[in-house]
């Protein structure tokens, strides 16, 4: 079953494809956010790197977020429109789980830290189990100071993993029995995805293309100032 | 899964002409097939602002087999405007099920359409980096062209859709809520902007006014209604740059509006709303007559959401009928934005150039070509 991965959900912008076997090409550009003008090219390369059509993949999987807006919906938008024209199913997979199974083979906790801008990250904390990891915390907006004393509190041995905890090293460096890992780990990887979504696909944890949804984890600006400003009831807070 | 198959052309080719019968016995060298035939079907997406749409259009305009707009109106109408972060988000969640319906009202096959073509600018970069990517992802998989299409370029195919047959040159007059131009257009790929707003578009100049007579969002259609009730003589609010130049300037009698409903609070909004409405409509057209008798135009066409306004539409009639000039009233519905206008420029820019790079980015201040 062979799954495209698609990934834009930061800085970077990448894509992979593979099956059960493993990943058979990627292709990645790091850093200067232009997703909308890399990704497509992406595509038609990574597929003639491992010898595919894009007509024989079998599901499409992506980075749902959260991350930076526009990457977001560049990589969302183009995974569902090439899912929905094969008519094949979607596994979303979010950004903190892609940042936090590369380090699985560690011993110790994992929080995944990833820059939301206007001094926030979002973040999820997990546990190594064989083969991968396990999510133990929805994923949150939040300070890295108030991500910081949750890991204090835990007390235990901590990975911190992701280009938050890079960013804001000198908030992570100082608690005792935390660790950051390196920067080659900060970003999620279309490889992982890849990986991930091999194995959720096998179980049949994948939607049909029109379900996948970006996870912001915040709402737009407007609405989020409007009931203050116009005293209107607060409306239904999204996903 | 289906592959695309190779369909004879249905078309002949625009531009390369026949071998001179010189070069008879040279080795035989084949035409290039045209990169879109005549009756060509091209999928076109439109997401430059707060409408998700989409629609099939075959032959660069001569039939629209589907149009498709999904409006926003209702998700920003309390804001007052378009909130560029709530329409990214909604088009992300509409541009499937507008594509789909799209493409099945057209009763048509994926393997029918020809290329995919989308808004790349101008308009809000995140909005339509959401067409962008769905137009790239459906020309990957289908294997045909995709086409950046200029969103105001758009606009000035939208009137030949109702009316294949305008008499060229004309001067449109190009009104939205973005956008204010005075543009001649010589043929379907070849226009100048002759004159355009300094400050507010009319579109903005009415939502303005609107909001400060307490109409709602949008201001448009609200004005025009209550002005129907008023008297447009009522007030003689100024005509900027009337008898100066092309270009217009709505920023000061948006200004004059407000002064003179603090001044007078016993006005009547409907004298208020005709008046402002009066004057707007009078400069447009005021330009666009001497605009079309300068430049030799046969005719008059309107484009861009204002373009449905009932007056500016009526005083664009009286203009044609006095010069002996055609006038071209798109219907509101190819009017405002929309996707067939897209795929019918998609067509021609095809034909002209070619297809765009897959790495084509959004432009959010995109100028007309050319000028
Ligand atoms: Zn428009």
């Amino acid at each position: 079953m062979l799954i495209l991965g698609i990934e834009s959900a930061t800085a970077s912008t990448g894509c992979a494809v593979g099956d059960r076997s493993g990943v058979r090409a990627s292709v990645r550009a790091a850093g200067d956010r232009r997703h909308a003008e890399m990704l497509a090219p992406q595509i038609s390369a990574v597929c003639e790197l491992a010898g595919v059509s894009l007509r024989d993949v079998a599901a499409v999987a992506v980075d749902v977020g959260p991350g930076l807006y526009t990457g977001l919906r560049v990589g969302v938008t183009t995974a569902m429109t090439i899912a929905s024209a094969l008519r094949v199913n979607m596994v979303g997979v979010t950004s903190l789980d892609l940042v936090a199974f590369p380090v699985r083979h560690t011993s110790r906790s994992i929080t995944a830290v990833i820059d939301a801008r206007r001094g926030e990250v979002f973040c999820a904390r997990y546990r190594p189990v064989p083969g991968g990891v396990q999510r133990v915390s929805e994923p949150a907006v939040s300070s890295p100071e108030a991500v910081a004393a949750e890991i204090m509190a835990a007390a235990g041995e901590e990975l911190v993993v992701g280009d938050g905890a890079v960013r804001y090293r000198s908030v992570f460096d100082p608690i005792r029995g935390a660790e950051i890992a390196d920067r080659g780990f900060a970003c999620p990887s279309a490889e992982s995805l890849v990986h991930l979504a091999c194995a959720r696909a096998l179980r049949e944890e994948h939607v049909p293309p029109e379900e996948i949804r970006p996870l912001y984890l915040r709402r737009p600006d407007a609405e989020a100032k409007w009931p203050a400003a116009a005293g209107a009831p607060t409306p239904a807070s999204g996903p | 899964m289906a592959r695309r198959r190779r369909r004879p052309n249905p078309g002949v080719g625009p531009v390369t002409p026949p071998p001179p019968s010189s070069l008879i016995g040279a080795p035989a060298m084949a035409a290039p097939p045209p990169i879109v035939g005549d009756n060509a079907l091209v999928l076109g997406i439109e997401t430059s602002c707060d409408e998700t749409a989409a629609a099939v259009v075959a032959g660069g305009g001569r039939r629209v087999l589907s149009s498709v707009v999904s409006s926003q109106i209702d998700l920003h109408a309390r804001y007052g405007g378009v909130v560029p972060e709530i329409a990214g988000r909604a088009h992300v969640e509409l541009m499937l099920p507008v594509v789909t319906e799209a493409v099945v009202t057209a009763g048509v096959a994926d393997d029918d359409v020809a290329a995919v073509a989308a808004t790349c600018g101008p308009g809000l970069v995140g909005a339509l980096l959401v067409g962008v990517s769905a137009a790239k992802a459906l020309a990957l998989v289908w294997s045909v062209p995709f086409v950046a299409v200029n969103h105001l370029e758009a606009h000035l195919h939208a009137a030949f859709l109702d009316e294949p047959d305008i008499e060229l040159p004309v001067v449109v007059i190009l009104v939205s809520g973005g956008h204010t131009m005075l543009v001649l257009m010589t043929d379907r790929l070849r226009f100048r902007v002759l004159g355009e707003t300094l400050d507010d578009a009319a579109g903005e100049a009415f939502d303005k006014v609107a909001r400060f007579l307490g109409l709602g969002y949008p201001g448009g259609p609200a004005i025009d209604r209550l002005a129907t009730a008023g008297d447009p003589d009522a007030i003689a609010f100024p005509r900027p740059m009337l008898d100066d130049g092309w270009d217009f300037s709505f920023s000061g009698l948006k200004t004059a509006v407000i002064n003179h409903v603090r001044r007078h609070q016993a006005a009547d909004p409907a004298d208020v709303a005709a008046s402002f409405q009066e004057a707007v409509a009078d400069v447009l057209v005021a330009k666009a007559r001497r605009a079309a008798a300068a430049c030799g135009a046969r005719g008059l066409c309107l484009a861009g959401g204002v373009a449905a306004n009932t007056r500016l539409r009526e005083l664009v009639l009286d203009a044609g009928m006095a010069d002996g000039l055609e006038t071209y009233l798109p219907s509101p519905a190819m009017c405002t934005d929309n996707a067939a206008m897209v795929a019918a420029a998609g067509w021609w820019r095809l034909r002209a150039d070619g297809p765009s790079p897959l790495d084509a980015g959004a432009d959010p201040s995109l100028r007309l070509p050319g000028c």
